[in-house]
């Protein structure tokens, strides 16, 4: 029992970073980035390589992480939703073409067998019978962290406001003075680093291998559809029912049915309350 | 609509016709093995095409249609030793009965969040088959050893391309009659379509059933071409990829477009293959698909109606 809410608390800690990322762009730039996994895919790799291949600090690779996602995410929209004037369906087209050559790249570069991460910081944690790495207590302290910072500068700084401002009506926002071109720079940047941050702590979870995009993809899609786009506290919520779930399936019923709840929940929802369950569109 | 028909029409169906029938005099059995799956890929592209190229609904399950046919076929065929004969058109009436699945959905929402719900269809489907009753499915592994209907190559691409031909006849016809243009009105305005006295849903049914029996009907013959299957190879993102960029470099809503959309991947595939002998080819596919999508989302059907005007002029 202590074992499953341990371990629910770490997995939706991690979905709720992973997500977060996701459900800004759908919120602010209104389109879906079916490439959200790639970034999750390129932090990881970027931990790896800078921290394992080149024997650099851990920090450092977190850090050089991070950088590629912001960097992806604005040559994603300069790109590819630029050109394409944010339009949904040829955005959603064009962002899965550029993932599945993404995942090429990551096999030409770092070949097609999975690798493990060295654990950010080694040691286990006894909390009664049950014992937790390090690793991933501090992955839920950084999701959360950067949680309530992200909710923090949405509601309370000028930047969070255009933002706001931006998903609720683009040219309301514009001609109040907000360039919705270079909140939605900005929000892509910070979208892809989210994405790679959580990757990072996610194959360490898990492992690192080139289609490691398409779970945390689904994940992301789940928590947002659920929890309704644009709401951070919805995508908490959410990432947390949906995190526990995994965690009861897994060690209650069987592992091989793992995800089969998530996806069941993404379609009832849908079909139920297309909205989620505590839909708006714009981010608050 | 019906007048739409006329012998300039037939003229070129029946070149296509022919160009298939002596395909087989034309190229090397390496080239007709590597048509055999393009056309198979013509199938899926334009039973994509049929329900997301023209009602902009667009689907991101596909391979979880495509996987219902294949799987209910083989079971029936390899588990239960039911004739071919009878398991493929059991199959493709299986597909139609999952496809009104989708309709669900689709009765409520649109766009992105349509897409969603049936990338979960097909992600589902790809965990269920896994865990449910794997002494039928074969589990993680899948079901080898399905009955072949072909012996070699040439036999192999008349069937293929017999289908695709039929399929390809059948639902551009389609395309050409009232309900056709009805059809196409979804991806439009579908208040206006509403507006004009015809029932939507039932047009959205329609659409989806036949899109899923067309997608059924391809899943079930390549298993049997294939004479194997496994979860990984048909409930995979890379497939649905294939599929829809082939649909939409062909041109999305042309029906014949998505059929030398997928001609054209396969073979680039294909003869980067001397060059690039390893993931690199998927890198420069794929890249070469995101260029031309970015350069012309209307596909080579555009491109190549540009050129025709050009010439003309």
């Amino acid at each position: 029992m202590l074992q499953i809410i341990i371990q629910g608390l770490l997995l939706s800690g991690l979905y709720a970073l992973i997500a977060v990322g996701f459900t800004l762009i759908f919120s602010v730039g209104r389109v879906l980035n079916l490439a959200y996994g790639a970034y999750l895919m390129l932090g990881g790799y970027a931990f790896f390589y800078v921290s394992q291949t080149l024997g650099m600090p851990k920090l450092l690779g977190v850090v050089a992480a991070v950088a590629v996602g912001v960097i992806a995410g604005l040559m994603k929209h300069r790109f590819i939703v630029k050109p394409l004037k944010g339009d949904m369906v040829p955005v959603e087209i064009a962002t899965l073409i550029l993932a599945v050559v993404l995942q090429s790249a990551v096999v030409l570069m770092f070949g097609d067998s999975s690798k493990i991460l060295h654990s950010i910081i080694p040691g286990v944690v006894q909390v009664g019978t049950v014992s937790v790495p390090y690793s991933n207590v501090f992955a839920m302290i950084v999701s959360w962290t950067v949680l309530i910072a992200l909710y923090l500068f949405i509601r309370k700084t000028h930047l969070g406001r255009a933002m706001q401002a931006v998903s609720m009506d683009q040219k309301g926002a514009a001609i109040s003075g907000v360039n919705p071109d270079h909140v939605n720079m900005m929000v892509w940047g910070i979208s892809g680093g989210l994405g790679a941050l959580g990757g990072v702590f996610f194959a360490s979870y898990t492992q690192l291998y080139p289609a490691m995009w398409v779970a945390p993809l689904i994940i992301a899609v789940a928590v947002v559809i659920v929890g309704g786009i644009g709401s951070i506290i919805g995508t908490l919520i959410v990432a947390h029912i949906i995190g526990f779930m995994e965690v009861m399936t897994t060690s209650l019923i069987a592992p091989e049915l793992r995800g089969v709840f998530t996806m069941a929940l993404i379609i009832i929802v849908l079909v139920v309350s297309p909205k989620g369950l505590f839909g708006r569109e714009e981010i608050h | 609509m019906t007048s739409n028909l006329n012998l300039r029409h037939a003229i070129y169906w029946a070149l296509f016709a022919g160009l298939l029938f002596a395909m087989p005099y034309l190229v090397s059995k390496g080239d007709l093995r590597t048509m055999i799956f393009a056309l198979y890929v013509g199938i899926f592209a334009m039973s994509w095409d049929f329900l997301s190229g023209r009602t902009g609904y667009i689907s991101f399950g596909h391979p979880f249609l495509i996987g219902i046919g294949a799987y209910a076929t083989a079971i029936l065929s390899y588990r239960f030793d039911v004739p071919v004969m009878f398991s493929i058109p059991l199959a493709v009436i299986i597909t139609m009965v999952a496809s009104t699945m989708f309709i669900l959905p689709a009765l409520r929402i649109k766009g992105s969040y349509f897409a969603l719900v049936t990338l979960a269809f097909m992600e589902l489907m790809y965990q269920l088959v896994q865990v449910i009753r794997p002494d039928l499915t074969g589990g993680t592994r899948g079901i080898s050893g399905v009955e072949t209907i072909t012996r070699g190559a040439v036999n192999g691409f008349y069937l293929a391309a017999f289908l695709a031909f039929c399929v390809a006849l059948f639902l551009w016809l389609l395309t050409r009659t009232r309900l056709g243009a009805a059809q196409s009105a979804i991806g439009m305005d579908e208040e206006a379509l509403k507006g004009s006295g015809i029932n939507a849903t039932k047009l959205k049914l329609f659409t989806f059933v036949v899109s899923a029996a067309v997608a059924g009907l391809g899943g079930a013959f390549y298993v049997h071409y294939l004479g194997s299957i496994a979860p990984r190879a048909i409930f995979d993102i890379n497939f649905v990829f294939t599929i829809i960029v082939a649909a939409l470099l062909g041109g999305a809503g042309t029906i014949t477009g998505p059929l030398f959309g997928a001609f054209f991947l396969t073979f680039l595939l294909e003869y980067l293959r001397p060059w690039l002998p390893g993931a690199e080819r998927y890198l420069i596919y794929g890249g070469v698909a995101l260029v031309l999508y970015m350069y012309q989302p209307k596909g080579m059907y555009a491109i190549a109606a540009k050129l025709r005007a050009g010439v003309m002029k």
